[in-house]
Formats: C-alpha cells, structure tokens, sequence
C-alpha cells in the first residue's frame, strides 16, 4: 500500500496517475546497513512470481543462493572476515544485495538480436518475455554476470500473441526489470518496499547519488574510511571500459571482488569494431593470395 | 598482531576450512566463534569460488553450425575466386564450391533454430539490425549468404543442363552466375568470419581476450575447410586434375598457414587464460586436432607440390583431416571458453587491466 506525503493512503486507481515524470530511477543499495535477512529475494520473488530454487545448503556461509539467475533477481551475498571488527558498524560480516546494475550501456541490451531487451522511459534495462527467443547471447554479453536463460512459468495474467498463459515458456532471458510494473504506477519496487533497514532505497537516481556521497562522507567522519561507491558516477569501480555509471550502484566497504563484483569491467561490444576490421584484413589478405594462385596456373 | 582476514585469506583457497587453532585468539566474536569447528576463509578475488559471470548455453548444434557455415563460406568464396581469376579448367572447383555451400547453408539455419529456447520465435530475429551485435548482423548475413548460395547452385545446375528446356531451368540459365558468385562472396566472407566475433564480443575471459584473434583464426580455418571440402569433392568424384587443383592446394596452404599462426598467437597474447585449451580434457583433442588437422595435412601439401603432384588418396586423406580438425578446433574453442567463464580468477584478471 502506497501512502500520500500527508499519511493518507492512495487509492489503487489513482496510482497510474502518480509517477509519470519519466525521470531516470535506480536502487542505491547502501551494504554497510544490511543485515541479511534476504527479505529483498522473498520480496522480488513474491511481486515477479518467480519460482523457488529448492533447497541446496552450500556449507560455506548463509548465502544459499549463491548468485543472480533466471529466477533470482536479488542475491544477498554474505562474506565472512574472521577477526575483522569495527567499532560501531558490523563485526565480521559483510552482507550485500545484488540485483542487475541497469547500465548507461548496457552489454545485454548491446547484444540482443531480437529487440526484446529494451531501454525504458525510467532509463532502467528490462527483457519483453513476449519478444525473447532464448538465444541466449545477453548472457554472456552481462559484464556483472547477471542475465540468465531459465523457463519459468508464465503468470496466468500475462497476455500476448504467443498464448502462453499458465505455461512454461523458454528457456528464455530473465532478470531485475527494476520492477517495471510497478514504478510505472508510481510505486517502489518490491526489495526496496521489503527492505526493513532501508540498505535497499529506490528512487530518482540524481537524488539517490547525492544521498550516496552524503552517506560516505558520514561513515568516513564516523571512523570507518574503508567505505565507498561502487558504480555510482563515471570513473567509480564498475562503470570502466564504456560502461559508463550504474543505475544500481552500491555502497560497499571492502575490493569489488570480495563481493563477486568486477573492479574495471568492459563493454563486450568494445571487442565488435577491432574483431571485423582484424577478420576483414585477414579475409582480404587470404582472398588475394588464392587469387594469385588462380592467376598464376 | 593478529594477521589481518586478508593475510590469513592469502593462504588458504577459496572455501577451503581453517582450523579453529590457526583462528585469531583475539578480537571481537573470536571466544563467541570457537564453538564453531570449521570457518571457511576468502581469498582475494574469489567470492567462494563462484563465476562473476554467466557463461552461454550453447551447445554442439552451434559447434556444427560454426563447422558448417565456415566451409560454405570458404568453399563459395574459393568456388568465386577461381571462377574470376581461373580458366576453364577450374570451372570443377567452381561448380564444387557452389553445390556444397548450398546444402551446408540448409542445415544451418535449423541448427540456430533448434538452440533457441523459444525456436517458433526465431523470426524475432528479423525484426530489427543492431551494427554491435554480431548475433543480429550474422542473421541477416547468414540469410543473405544463403540466397546467394541457393542461386548461385541453381544457376550452375542449369548451366549443367538440369531439367533441360522446362522453364524453371531456362530462368536459372538467365542468372547472372559470375555477379552472384561475386556479391555472395562478400556475405560469405562475413559469415566466415563474424562468428569469430561474436564469441570475442563477450565476456568470456578466453575470446574476449583474443579479441584480434578469433575472426582471423575463423576465417582462416573456412578458408581451409571450404578448400579441404572441394577437393575432397572432386577426389571422391574423379574429378581430381592436378592441373587445376593446384591453384586451390596453394590456398589451402595459405590458408593453414594463417590458421596456424592466429593459434600460436591465441595461445601466446592468451597466456595463462588458454590453460582450457592447451590442458584437460579439451587440450587432449585441441592439441591432437591442431597436428591431424592443420600441421600434417599443410606438410603433405608443401611436399606434394615440391614432388609435382598428389595422389588421389593422399587429397582424400588430408583433406578429411583438414575437416576433423576444422570441427576440433571449433569445439574446443567454444567449449574451452565455457571452461574460462567458470573461473573467477581468469576474469578478475581481465577487470584488473592485467
């Protein structure tokens, strides 16, 4: 239930009216106030209707999930440092909700020969499930290893010129759609509505950047220097090699990679332009060779 | 001191179990945490050893499609480049080439098709072109090539005389045959060789490393296999003058050549992220595929043309090699990739700039 700025509540039918700013949205997910409750994977997983990844106890820490997949759009990674304590922020857990980054250039968008991935009016990625033909390249194509082939059952209330209703369709390509259906009706998405320490925040993401620094500064005064911004603005960790500042950026308090998150990522498309122009040269080079051959006998 | 997690981290693996003993005696939870028997550590640049990133599905329907779309596009390309620079003597490669590209070109679309997780919706495909998407243009390049291809065999079946004096065949002798061959060459040559691409545009650690490499190294292998696959035709068929098969053997070499130094430059600029392919199970065939399949069969060459001519089951021979190791080379290519997804340590490597 979304409530006014005065308290009131708002009627559903007055919800598609609220939020048609079109403003580019995105998640801030500050880790240095998460407590790992996973309320966020419950969350997303309830809202998209995604199916369970039964239970698999990994053995090495809380974290059963594992990683982002076709039905898990938010994965609270959990990193355990013996020893590692500080005075007023958490022991020795780091715990971290990782969701898709929603890049300015987005690798999977970039590679999607069918149109199906697309760049919406709140500058968020999302996959149209009705265009998808599972060819899968998004997959390898995501610099953060977050887009996945799954089949999921399609919700009864999902209509489209295939008639897939109360099926199973795929493998097809899923992820976080920043939870398309909802922020167009003006309300925030499913984590971040679940989030009880508020680690997940969603909202404009000029605001939410200007809150990010903000909240740096503050863990830098309060003794803990070690914080930082994790694809924030151009030239952070995580917006290198043309991806260019994330969408969801991240709040994080140790390297990239302790939470599986790469420090200097590329844009695969990068590779496009010097791939044809190498293959060409060559191609040239050989095609005139046989040519000489043919001439020659 | 107590060593800090990082130190401690340093020396053990990922998910490997540190003795309580060797635990910090002191600091916040160590007294609380004794009660535990086991603690599993970090090392730096590993999150559990888990891959950062997700590596594709594709199985052996794209290996072959790979396989096959190479040599349609070597054997028409060869086919038209004998056709323009050749004599009539040559016109056996020509027709060669343009009957084999045709059926290898039928077979592909149904491979793509069959990987697809949805395959009735492969037409999305056609909805729109995306320049830096090598998956797009490579479908409207496979789809152009393919009808060039199935005119260009059309046009040399009637110019054989197929179905003489009905009209289908009197309007396939109206194709202009040599301006076919020549455009078709150029979306041959794409298809050739965009596959390469379309792996290096990836973040596969493996391909994306060899981002100058892997076009060059496929276009090189369906010039090679289209070669190896027209002369194979013509032995098999009797076909086989010396004369004339030398000018393709002299690709072929050229071909190889190329092949084989796009590889040692793979394995070289690739360092350490080629162990996939150079070791394990996929080093046992790649290597064993590389000596069978482009070594063996270019010194059996160099030597038929130093001694003037070859034998018909010599061509046979290596020109079945040549095609075994075109596949091998394929498959592990992509599979040794997988391999390279599944590693954090390899693609941290290549967001650390190193």
């Amino acid at each position: 239930m979304t409530q006014s700025a005065d308290g009131a509540f708002i009627p559903i039918s007055d919800l598609a009216q609220r939020d048609r700013t079109r403003r580019p949205k995105g998640f801030f997910t500050d880790t240095s106030v998460c407590i790992g409750c996973k309320a966020c994977e419950v969350a997303c997983k309830q809202w998209n209707a995604l199916p369970s990844d039964g239970y698999e106890y990994t053995g090495f820490s809380y974290d059963n999930t594992q990683h982002l997949s076709g039905s898990t759009w938010r994965h609270v990674a959990f990193v355990e440092r013996p020893g590692a304590g500080h005075a007023g922020a958490q022991s020795n857990w780091l715990m971290a909700s990782d969701v898709c980054k929603h890049c300015t250039h987005a690798g999977c968008l970039q590679a999607c020969p069918t149109g199906a991935i697309i760049r919406t009016e709140f500058n968020t990625v999302v996959i149209q499930e009705d265009v998808c033909n599972g060819c899968g390249y998004c997959v390898p194509a995501c610099p953060f290893g977050v887009v996945e082939l799954a089949a999921l059952p399609v919700p009864a209330v999902v209509q489209g010129p295939d008639s897939l209703s109360g099926q199973v369709a795929g493998p097809l390509a899923h992820k976080c759609t920043l939870c398309y259906d909802r922020v167009v009706d003006g309300i925030e998405p499913a984590c971040a509505k679940a989030c009880p320490t508020d680690s997940i925040q969603f909202g404009d993401i000029d605001e939410l950047r200007a809150r990010a620094t903000r909240r740096v500064a503050d863990l830098h005064a309060k003794g803990i220097p070690e914080a930082y911004l994790y694809g924030a603005q151009e030239g952070d960790p995580g917006t290198s090699g043309g991806i260019g500042p994330l969408n969801a950026f991240f709040l994080l308090l140790d390297s990239p990679e302790t939470y599986n998150l790469p420090d200097r990522p590329q844009l695969p498309q990068n590779n496009v332009l010097p791939g044809y122009v190498a293959t060409a040269l060559t191609a040239l080079a050989l095609g005139l060779g046989a040519a000489l051959a043919f001439r020659r006998r | 001191m107590d060593p800090t997690p990082q130190q401690i981290a340093a020396t053990q693996g990922p998910g490997t179990t540190l003795p309580v003993t060797d635990r910090p005696a002191s600091g916040p939870g160590a007294g609380r945490d004794a009660a535990l028997t086991t603690v599993t550590s970090q090392a730096r640049g590993s999150y559990y050893g888990i891959a950062p990133i997700k590596k594709p599905h594709w199985q052996w329907e794209i290996v072959l499609y790979f396989f096959l779309g190479g040599i349609a596009a070597g054997a028409y390309t060869l086919a038209t480049i004998a056709e323009v620079f050749g004599d009539r003597r040559h016109r056996p490669i020509v027709r060669a080439g343009r009957y084999i590209a045709l059926p290898c070109l039928l077979i592909s679309p149904v491979l793509l098709i069959k990987d697809l997780g949805m395959p009735r919706r492969f037409f999305h495909m056609l909805r729109i072109v995306k320049l830096k998407s090598p998956m797009s243009l490579g479908t409207w390049g496979l789809l152009a090539f393919s009808g060039f291809a199935g005119l260009s065999a059309v046009a040399e079946l009637a110019a054989q005389g197929f179905g003489r004096g009905g009209w289908p065949a009197r309007l396939a002798g109206r194709l202009p045959r040599r301006g076919l061959g020549r455009a078709g060459s150029f979306f041959a040559l794409f298809v050739g060789g965009y596959t390469g691409v379309l792996l290096s545009a990836t973040t596969v650690p493996l391909w994306a490393k060899n981002k100058y490499l892997l076009g060059p190294t496929f276009i090189s292998s369906a010039l090679s296999t289209g070669a190896a696959a027209i002369t194979l035709a013509l032995a098999a068929t009797g076909q086989d003058d010396d004369a004339a098969l030398h000018a393709l053997e002299e690709a072929e070499i050229l071909a190889l050549t190329s092949e084989l130094g796009f590889l040692a430059a793979q394995g070289v600029h690739a360092g350490p992220l080629a162990r996939p392919l150079l070791t394990g199970k996929y080093g046992t065939i790649f290597v064993p595929g590389v000596v069978l399949g482009m070594v063996w069969p270019l010194l059996a060459q160099l030597h038929g043309i130093r001694r003037g001519r070859r034998t018909r089951r010599g061509r046979i021979v290596t020109s079945l090699g040549v095609l075994l190791g075109g596949l091998i080379l394929r498959w592990t290519l992509v599979y040794a990739g997988k391999d390279s997804a599944d590693d954090p340590a390899a693609y941290f490597a290549q967001t650390r700039g190193e």
